[in-house]
């Protein structure tokens, strides 16, 4: 059940007699536990991540960054009384995103699940992509599906295993080896224009990642919509390599954190104009990867 | 004595009016009570300024005098010498004493003093007199502090020329709330506003973050310091990870463990057999004390240089010390009390879930800070070469609590010095009776202030209309071993079998470390109360902590007792 909390900001504008400004009276704390009978959040309407506002993906750190950047604005140290509030709603937020296990506890009760495979890349998800009948195997099966032409074969021949997007017109893995071997062997052979895959497993929730249709950045009354990669084993490429420069650079910026003392001299200007323009290029490469991990996630599985 | 007109201490709901309605809010000042000296700091538009006194001092000795009818303290008094403090007619360590009952072992400890502190061993408070014309007259830890603040609320309106009313207090870590209202009640007394109360390690690591956004630019990145500070009464530790401007406080822990621990036990050392000497505050017994106590302070200062000192010494009742007392010697006396410090630094990176590698800087201040045991045993633990360097050990709390004053004020510096903010710990785990004797945390320890959670508990009998909600603060798992704060009872439970009642009881502590109990009465399938909820300000109980909890155990045994349904992270 929605129970709203009076928008605090609200209050605060009209200046209500002191003698009524007392702490229960103004906030009704009373309510705001019943968000735990039902849906979380429901009080505001978001979620911890969106109150955090960081990407259900975001590694710690991040959270951590985000979450220190709300404290400095609504901290009652900083905002006053009216800021109390809010910031116990970021300090419940910040525990549990910051608890791997309360996390994954709290991506299944609002039914978002991060890309497995993306941090720490091994148990492939299972909400969000498909999912496994039996053990994991070495190998997966995956549909590219800007090639598939909808004919439905698979689905017909190994009908556990694919199911049939009617919204986008393809097919794709719903269960892998959701069928025996020989069915599924036929249904991969039936594919006219051979857009089913064996993958390794480890690529898995990238590509199936990647496939999902993203929504494109409008200009005016140009562009927006919806798109993929073209090509999406090569948009995997270049993300896994991309990931993995990132985490070289994270160690070398740690290394040099560490032998700062032995560094050549910099100036902090130069040190400064170093560092904006090397985080400058990565952001570049990455926005686009940026936005998909922040907005589209949501568009499509908030429907 | 009639106390002072009671300004009501508001929530500092006021804080955040002042800021809209006045473009030039009042900027608190931080104050550092110490066991054995005091300073005041403020804000002065830049930077962090320590006023100073008539005499120039920027660290005031905390004592007060009692002298015929005036009491004068340390802010303004001249002391001639040492002695004078030890005559029986001054009261000082009032930090140690405030707030406790005389079954405390820091209370038994302070029997010692000059002055008077006589306990029955019940639990109460215990009775705090000064020696004036030969007369033990009483009075309190409170009225003692409210007196110093007084004077020391008049040297800053004189210096900074406008009234003060807001301020900013440190406070040790292990402080229990019911401490922290005998506090708030003293600077009441000297009609002066909390706005803040400060563990002291968190008053140091607000210096820190500024200190760090100061110095490099790139504030992204995040460090890790432990604060150790220990002082004539105190030891704390915590635990911070800074980045830019924020500091977030992981781990506290405190014991009331300093100074006047070692001075004690080394008394003891070099004057065997002198219990009853240190009690029996005979006149001339007082003097030699004192003679005794200002010899062994001393010895102790020196070999904070020195690896070894000569003392020599007359008590004036026949009694010479002669010895040479070496560094090893009198590490090896207060063994008890390093031990205690290496633990609460233990504990504070296990609580924090922090190795020693992940620490980046180690901050030693306080003025137990000097000496060289607690360096090493610190660096030791922390697995470092060298301390962090770049603050003054006995300035860096005051200085942090005028920053925090500042900046919760609603001040800004367009240099972004202020650009500051500490999240704080709740020092302590906060809970209610249940299950029997068992305290069950509600809030636990470490938690990010401010913060709020609730619990909810079920009936214990069938047809129990009554519960008894008692609130207890600490880390025992017994309810005795930890402070009681207070209880309230909740009625009109509907009459049905036990278990079925949903009581749920929500603590709420704001960002002013200000606790709340919330207590009501669901029915299964409902989420609105069936009665008005009771809301209590905690803690309720003055005096006597023990006593109440017994006597509510007399009194009701456990038909109003309450269990736990479920525990909610």
């Amino acid at each position: 059940m929605a129970v709203s909390v009076w928008a605090v900001s609200s209050i605060s504008r009209f200046p209500v007699p002191k003698a009524f400004q007392v702490h229960e009276n103004k906030k009704p704390i009373w309510r705001i536990r019943c968000k735990k009978e039902g849906a979380e959040e429901m009080a505001t309407g978001k979620n911890y991540y969106e109150l955090l506002g960081v990407s259900v993906d975001s590694n710690p750190k991040k959270i951590r960054q985000a979450y220190r950047k709300l404290q400095k604005k609504y901290h009652p140290d900083v905002a006053g009384q009216e800021g109390h509030e809010h910031t116990l709603k970021l300090n419940e937020a910040y525990k549990v995103l910051m608890r791997e296990n309360l996390r994954k506890e709290y991506d299944a009760s609002i039914g978002k699940v991060r890309v497995a495979g993306f941090r720490a890349g091994n148990t492939p998800s299972s909400s969000l992509g498909s999912s496994w009948n039996g053990p994991f195997r070495p190998q997966a099966l995956f549909v590219d599906e800007n090639a598939c032409i909808g004919c439905r074969e698979c689905v017909h021949h190994a009908s556990s295993t694919f199911v049939f997007d009617d919204a986008l017109g393809c097919a794709r893995v719903k269960v892998q080896y959701g069928d025996d071997e020989q069915k599924i062997e036929v249904s991969v052979d039936s594919c006219p224009v051979n857009c089913i895959h064996w993958v390794e497993k480890e690529e898995l929730p990238v590509l199936e990642f990647l496939i999902q249709p993203q929504p494109t950045e409008g200009y005016g009354i140009f562009g927006g919509g919806w798109e993929r990669p073209a090509n999406v084993f090569m948009a995997a490429k270049s993300y896994n390599k991309q990931q993995q420069r990132w985490h070289e650079e994270a160690e070398n910026e740690n290394n040099r954190r560490k032998s700062r003392a032995t560094a050549e001299e910099e100036t902090p200007a130069q040190a400064k104009a170093r560092e904006d323009a090397s985080r400058k290029i990565n952001m570049e490469g990455f926005s686009r990867f940026w936005q998909w991990q922040n907005k589209p996630f949501w568009g499509k599985k908030g429907e | 004595m009639a106390e002072p007109a009671y300004t009501v201490a508001s929530d500092s709901e006021t804080a955040g009016e002042e800021k809209s309605s006045s473009p030039f809010p009042e900027t608190a000042i931080g104050i550092d009570i110490g066991t054995s000296h005091c300073s005041v700091a403020v804000w002065n538009g830049s930077q962090v300024e320590l006023l100073r006194n008539i005499r120039n001092q920027k660290m005031m000795r905390s004592y007060v005098t009692f002298k015929d009818e005036n009491p004068s303290a340390g802010v303004s008094d001249q002391l001639s010498s040492e002695h004078d403090m030890l005559s029986g007619a001054s009261i000082f360590n009032m930090k140690r004493l405030i707030g406790r009952v005389d079954t405390d072992p820091v209370v038994q400890s302070s029997k010692s003093l000059p002055f008077l502190v006589q306990t029955l061993g019940i639990g109460v408070r215990p009775l705090i007199a000064a020696l004036v014309n030969n007369v033990w007259r009483s009075t309190t830890p409170e009225e003692v502090l409210a007196i110093f603040l007084v004077e020391l609320k008049a040297m800053a309106e004189i210096q900074l020329k406008r009234p003060i009313k807001n301020v900013v207090l440190t406070i040790p870590a292990s402080f229990s709330r019911f401490q922290l209202t005998r506090i708030e009640r003293a600077c009441a007394m000297a009609s002066l506003h909390v706005l803040r109360l400060m563990p002291e390690p968190t008053a140091v690591a607000l210096l820190y973050a500024q200190q760090i956004s100061n110095q490099n630019v790139n504030t992204g990145s995040e460090k890790i310091a432990l604060i150790f500070n220990m002082g004539a009464g105190y030891c704390d530790v915590a635990i911070t990870a800074t980045a830019g401007g924020v500091s977030q406080i992981k781990a506290l822990a405190g014991s009331a463990i300093g100074g006047e621990d070692l001075l004690l036990s080394m008394m003891r050392h070099l004057l065997p057999d002198s219990e009853t000497l240190l009690t029996s505050h005979g006149l001339d017994d007082i003097k030699s004390v004192g003679i005794l106590r200002v010899a062994t302070q001393e010895a102790i200062h020196t070999l904070s240089s020195q690896t070894s000192v000569q003392i020599d010494v007359d008590l004036g009742n026949g009694t010479k010390i002669c010895k040479v007392v070496d560094r090893e010697e009198f590490e090896e006396v207060n063994l008890a009390v390093f031990d205690k410090c290496a633990s609460l630094i233990s504990q504070c990176l296990h609580d924090a879930k922090v190795d020693t590698e992940d620490v980046s800087d180690v901050i030693v201040v306080g003025g137990c800070s000097y000496i060289p045991k607690i360096k090493s045993l610190v660096m030791s633990i922390c697995k470092k070469e060298e301390l962090y360097k770049g603050m003054k050990p006995l300035e860096a709390a005051v200085i942090g609590a005028a920053l925090e004053g500042a900046v919760a004020s609603g001040l800004s510096d367009p240099f972004g010095s202020l650009d500051l903010l500490t999240i704080q710990a709740t020092p302590l785990a906060l809970g209610i009776r249940a299950d029997g004797n068992n305290f069950v945390p509600i809030i636990p320890r470490n938690t990010a202030m401010p913060a709020q959670k609730d619990l909810i508990f079920t009936t214990a009998h069938d047809n129990q209309t009554e519960a008894l909600i008692i609130v207890y603060e600490g880390e025992g798992k017994k309810v005795e071993e930890n402070h009681l704060l207070g209880y309230f009872k909740i009625t009109g439970i509907p009459p049905s079998p036990k278990g079925v009642p949903e009581i749920r009881v929500i603590l709420d502590i704001d960002a002013s470390s200000v606790l709340r109990v919330l207590a009501g009465v669901l029915m299964p399938g409902s989420h609105q109360p069936i009665n008005p909820v009771m809301g209590v300000r905690m803690p309720t109980v003055d005096d006597g902590h023990g006593w109440c909890a017994e006597a509510l155990h007399r009194a009701y045994g456990s038909s109003l007792d309450l269990v736990t349904v479920q525990k909610k992270i």
